[in-house]
């Protein structure tokens, strides 16, 4: 097998290469991990077509088609452009003629313009589960158009609810949908479904006044899962309408220091979420020296330091009354070796621009 | 006397009624619902003719407008006590029949169940005059017809609900006045004839099928299903279950109010006594006795009806999917599988 292939030029184009010189493997954008299923049929026709055949649901909840033999690319490109049309420009409005907010223009039949910006994951949220704080999905099409396309890297998983099924707990930017409840005394007849329900299912912050016949709540340990609403027979507990959102910053997994991401901000309105997912790509050109690298966004925070990513993550966002923001991170990693920060100054990452 | 009337009308007369009476109609609290980005529906004194809710059942009966889920009953201080008082202003009660139906049964508990009539009850039921709401059947939860609540003609006005506006039947003269200058039209409610659910009552006459009945295995499907949450008897339209909560001001036990709150014979603890012992201590035994006491102990005790209205709501409110009407027919089933035991011996 004789090849030349710029293998990461196709990587930027969203295939990856094979253990099989010469083949590759598509991985197909679906926001929030929910699209029309009509879309099953081009995923179908692009495998049996160029590729081999199989399709692997991608771990970031992209439809993967492996075995695409590098003279089928072009053809392949060609015909995502009405998948990249619809699902992209006009489902979740992403401006293709622009990479990280500058213009570019973009060929529609050369397939996705960047890898940088990963899929963003959901759980299927309050689209259909009981537990279910958030439509997802609809959350994750706002986000695209403010991170794709971009070759800064960001992983943004959304859970509907503090279960966090979805795992925001384990990417860069892990978005939870929270509820703040509101308590109908008039409508309490102090059965202890909901104290029970806390107990059992959440953070143990509700109590039984037995002198008052109402329930009593630690506000500052509810996670805002929504365990009281649902358990309540007489809608005493209800969710306010306003969604809220907890932010998980700095998770991920990998070969070198997985950790679990930290509570960044709690309690954020969408209008703050979506604030702060503006300033990512001016927070990762400054780690970088606007020189984006195939690097993931959890490092350049630990390049930067916490407290000059909240700096710049936080310019110009009007925070929400109800938002709180962490003052400091202390991340847990696993050390795969003892001593593995110690190194020589010449090995030490560094931040911003270099003069 | 009958007119017809847009929407600006209607909420002309609404205002000119709110005048003289508090109107309580089913209304909408969004993203309220047991679910995210549900709502609930239910009834709370209204605003205008845009408020009211008429095309989706309420997910709570009118009952919480008369009986409500938590009522002061008095004040205490030391040796002296105060009633509660009522608001004087009477009311008008938006309500489809199975609701105004479910109030003669309520009636029947709290005030014709031996000789003491109660007085929170009677004193606010007495200022209560019903709307009619023209009821098409409902959802298929409902089952009115089958319990004979489809009907009723305890009503002062009788309301038709279209997007363009309302018709109304004026039954009470008293009502005639705040309709001057509307326009006329022939107007007469119609009932329900047929719902999409039958429910087919069990024929509980034998004592000795009832016996068999109490102890046979289909309640034990229920220790598993039902969790025990009573949101079917608050939902319930006929439901007049309470207890007393004494409310203590401060540091002086003597001084405070006491509180009637709604109870529910499915929550555990409902049935229990002085040395803590419980006669229901199943979620099978307490379906048990809360679907014969609405499809045959009612009956047996008052006559005439049935305590079931078959509204549907405590199917439509159960967050674990139990029908009441698919609980009825296994009912059926079992007793003519006793009846046939009973038969062969």
């Amino acid at each position: 097998m004789n090849h030349d292939i710029d293998i990461k030029k196709l990587r930027l184009n969203c295939f990856r290469q094979s253990k099989v010189p010469g083949e590759f493997m598509l991985q197909m954008r679906v926001p929030g991990g929910t699209i029309d299923a009509k879309y099953l049929s081009y995923v179908e026709h692009i495998a049996k077509t160029w590729g081999d055949g199989s399709f692997h649901i991608g771990t970031r909840q992209s439809f993967d088609i492996p075995g695409i033999p590098y003279e089928n690319i072009p053809a392949v490109n060609a015909y995502l452009e009405q998948y990249i049309q619809e699902v992209d420009s006009q489902l979740c409005g992403v401006d293709m003629d622009t990479v990280s907010h500058e213009p570019k223009p973009w060929d529609p039949t050369s397939g996705y313009p960047t890898i940088g910006a990963r899929n963003i994951t959901g759980c299927i949220g309050n689209y259909h589960c009981i537990c279910g704080n958030c439509n997802t999905f609809e959350l994750a099409r706002r986000i695209e158009p403010i991170i794709f396309p971009s070759h800064y890297h960001i992983k943004i998983n959304i859970a509907g609810c503090p279960n966090d099924c979805n795992k925001a707990h384990l990417c860069d930017f892990g978005i939870i949908g929270v509820a703040r409840m509101t308590y109908h005394p008039e409508r309490c007849i102090a059965c202890g479904a909901c104290v029970r329900a806390c107990e059992k299912g959440a953070t143990r912050v509700l109590t039984l006044n037995e002198a008052s016949g109402k329930v009593e709540k630690d506000a500052c340990c509810c996670v805002g899962c929504g365990e009281c609403v649902r358990a309540c027979p007489t809608s005493a507990w209800t969710r306010q309408e306003t969604k809220f959102y907890r932010v998980i910053l700095g998770g991920r997994t990998g070969r070198q220091t997985p950790r679990i991401g930290k509570m960044f901000l709690n309690w954020a309105t969408e209008d703050v979420v979506l604030g702060v997912l503006k300033n990512w790509q001016k927070f990762s050109a400054w780690v970088m020296d606007y020189k984006p690298e195939y690097l993931h966004g959890g490092h350049l925070i630990d390049r930067a330091g916490y407290k000059k990513f909240k700096e710049i993550i936080l310019d110009g966002v009007e925070l929400n009354p109800e938002c709180l923001v962490a003052e400091d991170m202390f991340w847990h990693e696993t050390e795969y070796r003892s001593n593995f920060n110690v190194k020589p100054l010449s090995m030490h990452h560094t931040a911003g621009p270099k003069k | 006397m009958g007119f017809s009337l847009s929407a600006a009308q209607a909420d002309a007369v609404l205002h000119a009624l709110k005048n003289d009476y508090r109107i309580f109609a089913p209304k909408r609290f969004p993203s309220q619902g047991r679910y995210s980005d549900t709502d609930i529906i239910r009834y709370e004194e209204i605003d205008g003719f845009s408020d009211i809710v008429w095309e989706t059942k309420s997910d709570y009966p009118a009952k919480e407008v008369i009986t409500p889920i938590q009522q002061t009953i008095f004040y205490f201080t030391e040796d002296e006590y105060r009633a509660s008082k009522a608001k004087e202003k009477p009311i008008l009660l938006l309500a489809r029949p199975c609701d105004i139906n479910a109030q003669q049964i309520q009636a029947k508990i709290y005030c014709e169940n031996g000789d003491y009539e109660d007085l929170y009850y009677k004193r606010i039921r007495e200022r209560v005059k019903f709307a009619l709401m023209d009821c098409n059947g409902g959802d298929d939860t409902c089952f009115c017809v089958s319990m004979e609540a489809n009907k009723t003609d305890d009503y002062a006005l009788a309301l038709k609900f279209s997007p363009e506006g309302l018709l109304v039947q004026v039954k009470d003269e008293t009502f005639t006045p705040y309709f001057t200058g509307m326009p006329q039209a022939d107007y007469t409610p119609a009932f329900v004839e047929e719902n999409s659910l039958k429910v087919n009552i069990p024929d509980l006459d034998d004592k000795a099928v009832r016996l068999a009945l109490k102890m046979h295995p289909m309640w034990q499907e229920f220790n598993r299903r039902c969790i025990s949450c009573g949101a079917c008897t608050v939902a319930c339209s006929t439901c007049t279950c309470f207890t007393t909560r004494d409310l203590i001001y401060g540091d002086n036990p003597e001084v405070g109010e006491r509180r009637r709150v709604a109870a529910s014979c499915q929550i555990a603890g409902f049935d229990q006594m002085a040395g803590q012992r419980e006669i229901r201590s199943t979620a099978g035994d307490r379906m048990r006795y809360k679907v014969l006491h609405k499809f045959h102990d009612y009956k047996a005790r008052f006559g005439e009806r049935h305590m079931c209205v078959g509204c549907g709501r405590c199917t439509h409110r159960c967050p674990e999917l139990i029908a009441i009407s698919a609980t009825v027919n296994k009912v059926n089933a079992a007793v003519e599988e006793i009846k046939a035991g009973l038969a062969g011996q």
